[in-house]
């Protein structure tokens, strides 16, 4: 090679080397400009804390940094957070785990207490009309949005009415709300108000629903009926919630996104609990909560399958911190009674008897869950044992498959489940195995995701599939969220195509009834009817897990959302 | 040159929209909708519908690929539908760009730094035993899938591991690594982002010591260093200032390549630790049917991967003529 090419050789690798510096080098810069300018807003959102007067002044206001805080306070508390909320809005949230922020920052007419117990929250007391569709609520006067702001009645009409506007976009107005005369109407842009929301004076309100529902009160203590300010709403456009100004015990100091969510106490909290804690800090990005809490990062988590065998060892430090508390769950097996062989009862109660569920239970999840006999939550009003349990035994389950119309034909079954892994959930195989050797019931799994697994089986008149897996978690307090909304012949959410003209008539009663003990009464009653026809096997009532530091008091894992943030006290 | 640039420049908006049709289209006739997955188990057929009207899911769907046409012809490429309702999408983007970008910058910086000189040695060292155990490594890295290194990987590093140790009679603590792998991001500068980098790099290793190690083959039968070393110059003057450095033109041009990769982001890896970054943002935006999120993310993608293609190409042309004609 002469030198001339090796020349050009070295200007070559020359111009290489500074292409791709500069590359390098505006890829860095403007990754790095673009973070920065991301900081302030709207990753970063700080609200400045007002302290009260009389109250004691507290540590300065941590800096938000892009640094994760490493907090030696006292006063604060520290959770794992997981992923991040969906919304902090409470007209759009639909799940516990958004919910659980929005109960802190805003509040309602009325709230459930640690008991689950509907009490009196932004209203101090309500009359219900004679005919129990007229609830008049009293607001307390006292009440005022973080800002300052008095809530009136007329809060609270702007933000039903703003639910209930289309526009909004809310996923769970018609379930909450839906009973209030003329939200239908007006989500369906027939009418520009809702007639069923009246402004009496500032402190009072007046709410019509179409017909008399035992259950209405427990619907408006889910955050779609929170109230929320109007001028917040207006002025923040799309994305108000990043400086939410609500009424709840806690106040949003700062939220950076895929990392952390800073609540800070509301001085002015109206409530008789009032909020112990300054802070409370949720760390919301990877890594193993249960390290992080024996690291002493946390003051309390949530016990997963693969922790709880050591956490459950009495001879373990840990064991001591251990709290189990209930969900208002049931996991199900549902049969799609359109479809042979489940449109035999006689073949679906055969396959409720030949699974041993209390064996999955202690096998598959470690003794985690409750083996469920009923459709209802224990926990939850109305729960009873029932008089005959449907338990494991292969004997009556073989004797009632050979007396179904498809006794020595039983078909092949498909069970379909959500997953995407290279098999499908342990559980499910050990009880499409149950089923094999104690029926020989030939069922092979199909698994789908969530997406089309929901788009299917929201329409039970059209779903193909056979058996499938659900789990469903309560919505609001009352047997009527179990009960009717699956079971109804004519609901849109009755999986199993399941129709049963007593079973409609005893829920039809139940609703209108006044009396609490007699209408928890109809409601056992149409559950036993619904178990005797097995259209679903109840599986499992899920329970939560959790460890909490013993310096931290009154930590609680409600099973239903409930501001619970004010109850928690440190106390080193 | 510039008419050469230009040309390839004037290609983009074709890609892009060829690339944003397909997408559109998979979104809108694919199975599931993020109505559905946003309303879950509690979708009644009266929600689902009044949702779909006002978001518009019921029009043509012509109608609905024009709406976002132009709308991101204004640079507005919607909002969130699920995963972050109502955030919009340019700007979860924009905050998990620079995290995905660090991530991969550790990544490349891994990869050249230890297969560069891992390619040198086997290439110099060429059929020799530590050539063999050299190859065989990278063979492994490269083959391993991701997926099954990450809880391998995390397994070693985690605290469960103490009871493996224990049983192997080692006294020997793995506690002071934890914190590679716990913990959040915490940027770019902390020793957490250098296990998901690290397992990151592992492609990257395995491409530049392949190509380090045929180099460095290549140029050492070359006739320069032939006549290098007649010259008598040192054996070290000779690797370094004559066979090295045209061995690491190739590799100068891979890493332009991927340069689109630091932008495609890392799925796996952002996903399994937790970080972040736009792979772990596209994914969840695919799970949930969270459209918005996903065309702005392929967009962006092919963007990425047709700008550093282009970078390489001229880098060509620059090294060869004969492609400038073409």
């Amino acid at each position: 090679m002469s030198n001339q090419e090796a020349g050009s050789n070295r200007w070559l690798i020359g111009i290489i080397v500074i292409l791709l510096v500069a590359l390098c080098g505006a890829l860095c810069v403007g990754g790095g400009v673009l973070y920065f300018l991301m900081q302030p807003s709207p990753t970063i959102i700080t609200q400045p804390s007002t302290p009260a007067p009389g109250t004691t002044p507290r540590a300065p206001a941590q800096q938000p940094t892009a640094r994760a805080p490493s907090t030696t306070s006292r006063n604060i508390l520290r959770l794992p957070g997981g992923t991040d909320p969906r919304t902090l809005d409470p007209a759009q949230v639909n799940d516990t785990n958004a919910g659980e922020y929005i109960a802190e920052i805003f509040s309602g007419l009325v709230a459930l207490d640690q008991d689950l117990k509907v009490v009196p929250d932004i209203a101090e007391r309500w009359e219900v009309s004679t005919d129990r569709k007229t609830y008049t609520f009293y607001l307390r006067k006292e009440v005022k949005f973080h800002d300052g702001r008095p809530v009136t009645a007329q809060d609270f009409k702007y933000s039903i009415e703003r639910v209930a506007n289309p526009a909004t976009r809310s996923p769970t107005a018609e379930n909450y709300l839906g009973d209030i005369v003329g939200v239908k109407e007006k989500l369906n842009r027939q009418a520009a108000e809702v007639s069923g929301v009246q402004v009496v004076d500032d402190y009072t309100l007046k709410i019509t629903i179409d017909a008399p529902k035992s259950y209405f009160l427990a619907k408006l203590t889910f955050p779609t009926a929170y109230v929320v300010d109007k001028n917040n709403v207006e002025r923040g456009g799309r994305t108000w919630t990043d400086k939410p100004n609500g009424t709840g015990p806690f106040k949003l100091k700062e939220y950076v996104r895929a990392q952390r969510i800073i609540l800070a106490k509301n001085e002015n909290y109206y409530g008789e609990i009032k909020p112990k804690v300054d802070e409370v800090h949720f760390i919301l990005s990877g890594g193993s909560a249960m390290t992080m809490y024996e690291n002493g990062d946390l003051e309390s988590v949530y016990v997963t399958i693969s922790d709880i065998e050591r956490v459950s060892d009495p001879n373990s430090p840990l064991n001591k911190q251990l709290y189990i508390g209930p969900t208002l769950t049931t996991g199900f097996i549902v049969f799609n009674t359109r479809k042979p062989p489940f449109d035999d009862p006689k073949v679906r109660l055969a396959f409720a008897y030949a699974i041993d569920r209390q064996k999955v239970i202690d096998v598959v999840y470690r003794k985690m869950p409750l083996a469920a006999k009923t459709i209802l939550p224990p926990g939850m009003p109305g729960y009873a044992e029932p008089a005959n349990p449907i338990t494991y035994d292969p004997a009556k389950a073989k004797q009632l498959l050979a007396e179904s119309k498809y006794a020595g034909k039983l078909p092949d079954i498909t069970w379909t489940t959500i997953g995407g892994g290279g098999s499908a959930a342990q559980n499910i195989q050990v009880m499409a195995a149950m089923l094999k050797d104690n029926l020989g019931a030939r069922i092979s799994i199909q698994q789908t995701d969530d997406a089309s697994f929901f788009n299917t089986i929201d329409d039970p008149a059209k779903n193909p599939y056979q058996m499938f897996d659900v789990g469903w978690a309560a919505d609001y307090v009352d047997p009527q969220n179990f009960l009717d909304i699956l079971f109804r012949s004519t609901s849109t959410q009755n999986w199993a195509s399941y129709a049963n003209p007593e079973v409609d008539k005893l829920l039809d009663q139940a609703a209108v009834e006044n009396d609490n003990t007699v209408r928890f009464k109809l409601y056992q009653q149409a559950e036993q009817l619904i178990l005797n026809d097995a259209p679903v096997i109840p599986l499992t009532h899920s329970r939560e897990y959790w460890l909490t530091k013993p310096y931290v008091k009154g930590m609680i894992y409600p099973p239903i959302i409930i501001p619970r943030l004010k109850y928690v006290s440190i106390e080193r | 040159m510039a008419t050469f640039i230009l040309r390839r420049l004037l290609w983009l908006p074709v890609l892009l929209f060829f690339v944003s049709l397909i997408t559109f289209a998979l979104g809108v006739y694919g199975p599931g909708d993020p109505v559905q997955v946003l309303l879950g188990l509690r979708a009644t057929p009266e929600t689902i519908e009044r949702l779909r009207r006002e978001y518009g899911f019921d029009q043509p769907f012509h109608i609905q690929y024009l709406n976002y046409v132009t709308n991101a012809l204004q640079g507005n490429f919607g909002y969130s539908l699920v995963k972050y309702r109502d955030q919009p999408v340019g700007a979860l983007i924009a905050q998990a760009l620079p995290v995905t970008i660090q991530l991969n910058l550790v990544a490349i910086f891994l990869g050249v730094g230890i297969g560069v000189p891992l390619g040198l040695i086997a290439g110099l060292k060429r059929d020799s035993w530590l050539d063999l155990l050299i190859r065989g490594i990278v063979v492994a890295g490269i083959s391993l899938p991701i997926i099954f290194l990450n809880p391998v990987l995390t397994f070693i590093f985690s605290r469960r591991h103490d009871f493996v140790l224990a049983a192997l009679n080692l006294k020997f603590s793995i506690g002071p690594l934890l914190p590679m792998v716990q913990g959040y991001w915490d940027g770019i500068f902390s020793a957490k982002v250098i296990l998901p980098a690290f397992i990151e790099s592992l492609g990257i290793i395995a491409i530049m010591t392949r190509q380090m190690r045929a180099g460095m083959i290549e140029v050492l039968s070359a006739d320069y260093i032939r006549t290098a070393r007649a010259k008598g110059l040192r054996e070290r003057v000779v690797i370094v200032r004559h066979a090295m450095r045209n061995a690491l033109i190739p590799i100068a041009t891979i890493l332009g390549l991927m340069m689109g990769g630091l932008v495609a982001g890392s799925f796996l890896v952002e996903n399994w630790f937790g970080i972040p970054g736009v792979g772990q943002l596209a994914f969840d935006a695919l799970m949930a049917r969270d459209y918005y999120i996903t065309m702005a993310m392929v967009l962006l993608i092919a963007t990425a991967y047709v700008l550093s293609n282009l970078i390489v190409d001229v880098m060509y042309g620059l090294l060869d003529p004969r492609i400038r004609k073409s």
